[in-house]
């Protein structure tokens, strides 16, 4: 291969002059050797960190980055226009594993500002998918669903009326319990048992929610 | 669009000549002049192969649309493959076409080039003749095949029958390329060759 020689030293050095960071050519190693050595070290790790971060399209670092579901990182505007070319047959271009628009999760970088990219004519990257957390049950909701599991028929009762009667005051609690729940089997009018009741209640309920955290 | 292109050039340039592959001298990339759309490439024929030891030469156009479309490639070295054209040097392999990813690059489209020449796909031909042949009676393409090599690409495999017979076609006045072509289509019978050349 003698139409070689040309080629190979010519490139790199051009190629690599831009670029600062990068390892200049084979030279620097002679000066010294244990700090080169670091120092190369500490260039191969830039070089990877960099390149792990570049657009699998335009090899360039991801501006307005989007990963696929395969893990592949992409410029939004580089993948969409992939995308917009084979609109029937949508496959990752490093792994061709199937994707599409809904499929790529955008990464929000800090300090990022999307607009100050220029080849940005495609819409707008997806947005992220974002799933609401179960709503929080209040603590006694969550007890009086213990209860119901655990502590069967007997329990019931008791646990429903718990559920009314902690965040709200004793009284309020009692007519809610009265009126809303299945099983009042109480006449109105008692209100010294019912304080009393209420009391006995609250206290199982406590013991049963001490219960339910112990077991 | 071209933007993209010109940079992804340059860097796949920088890829392949950092590459272990250009280093062993087994792949290289030339730019035509300082325009990245023109470029001339070439692949060392792999070992074990009829192709071993030649070297091949490739044209690779850059389409305006690349990495979104794929580079033209053909042969600008003469091949007796089943999957190039032994006239134009046209290519036949599915990246070059519809499997195309955006992500692929010129190393990976010159080492697939390598593979090919390694593992033909007589199924699904470029040149019909050459791949009957390489179906039919494979010993012979091999042969014919490592010729090819030899004459064109650099080979160093030496045929005096191939040559003897090439001679003959040569005296009649027939021009030396057409007497392989002939020849090698019409499985070196001569007389089967020389009917073809002058009907």
């Amino acid at each position: 291969m003698a139409t070689n020689e040309p080629l190979n030293p010519a490139r790199p050095v051009e190629s690599e002059s831009p670029g600062g960071a990068e390892p200049g050519p084979s030279k620097k190693p002679d000066k010294d050797s244990k700090d080169d050595k670091g120092g190369n070290e500490k260039k191969d790790d830039q070089e990877k960190s960099s390149g792990s971060f570049e657009c699998n399209i335009c090899l360039d670092t991801a501006k307005d980055a989007v990963v696929s579901v395969c893990g592949h990182l992409f410029c939004w505007p580089c993948l969409h226009q992939w995308l917009e070319l084979r609109p029937n047959n949508k496959t990752c271009p490093v792994c061709k594993a199937a994707i599409s628009r809904d499929k790529v999760i955008p990464l929000y970088g800090r300090g990022a500002d999307s607009s100050s990219d220029p080849r940005n004519k495609a819409p707008p990257r997806p947005a992220g998918q974002r799933t609401e957390p179960e709503p929080q049950h209040s603590f006694m909701n969550g007890f009086g669903f213990g209860g119901d599991g655990a502590g069967g028929a007997g329990g019931n009762f008791q646990f429903h009326f718990g559920i009314g009667a902690f965040p709200f005051g004793f009284f309020t609690l009692m007519n809610n319990g009265l009126n809303l729940g299945n099983n009042a089997q109480m006449p109105p009018g008692q209100s010294e048992d019912d304080v009393f009741l209420s009391r006995v209640f609250m206290g199982m309920a406590i013991f049963f929610v001490l219960w339910l955290i112990f077991i | 669009m071209s933007n993209i292109a010109a940079q992804r050039i340059q860097r796949e340039f920088n890829e392949v000549i950092k590459s272990d592959e250009a280093q062993k001298f087994s792949i290289k990339l030339e730019m035509d002049g300082s325009d990245f759309r023109h470029i001339n490439g070439e692949i060392a024929g792999p070992p074990d192969t009829p192709y071993e030891s030649g070297n091949f030469k490739l044209e690779i156009k850059i389409p305006d649309t690349y990495p979104f479309n794929p580079p033209k490639v053909k042969f600008l070295t003469k091949i007796w493959h089943p999957n190039v054209s032994s006239v134009t040097g046209a290519i036949c392999l599915d990246i070059l076409k519809d499997q195309w990813a955006a992500a692929m690059t010129l190393r990976v489209v010159l080492l697939s080039l390598q593979a090919l020449l390694a593992a033909a796909e007589p199924d699904d031909p470029q040149d019909a003749v050459v791949a009957n042949q390489y179906k039919e009676n494979r010993a012979l393409f091999t042969s014919t095949a490592r010729y090819w090599t030899t004459v064109h690409a650099g080979g160093k495999q030496l045929n005096p029958d191939f040559d003897k017979k090439i001679h003959t076609l040569l005296d009649l006045g027939v021009e030396k390329h057409q007497a392989l072509v002939a020849l090698s289509a019409c499985d070196w019978n001569l007389d089967r060759a020389l009917e073809q050349i002058f009907s």
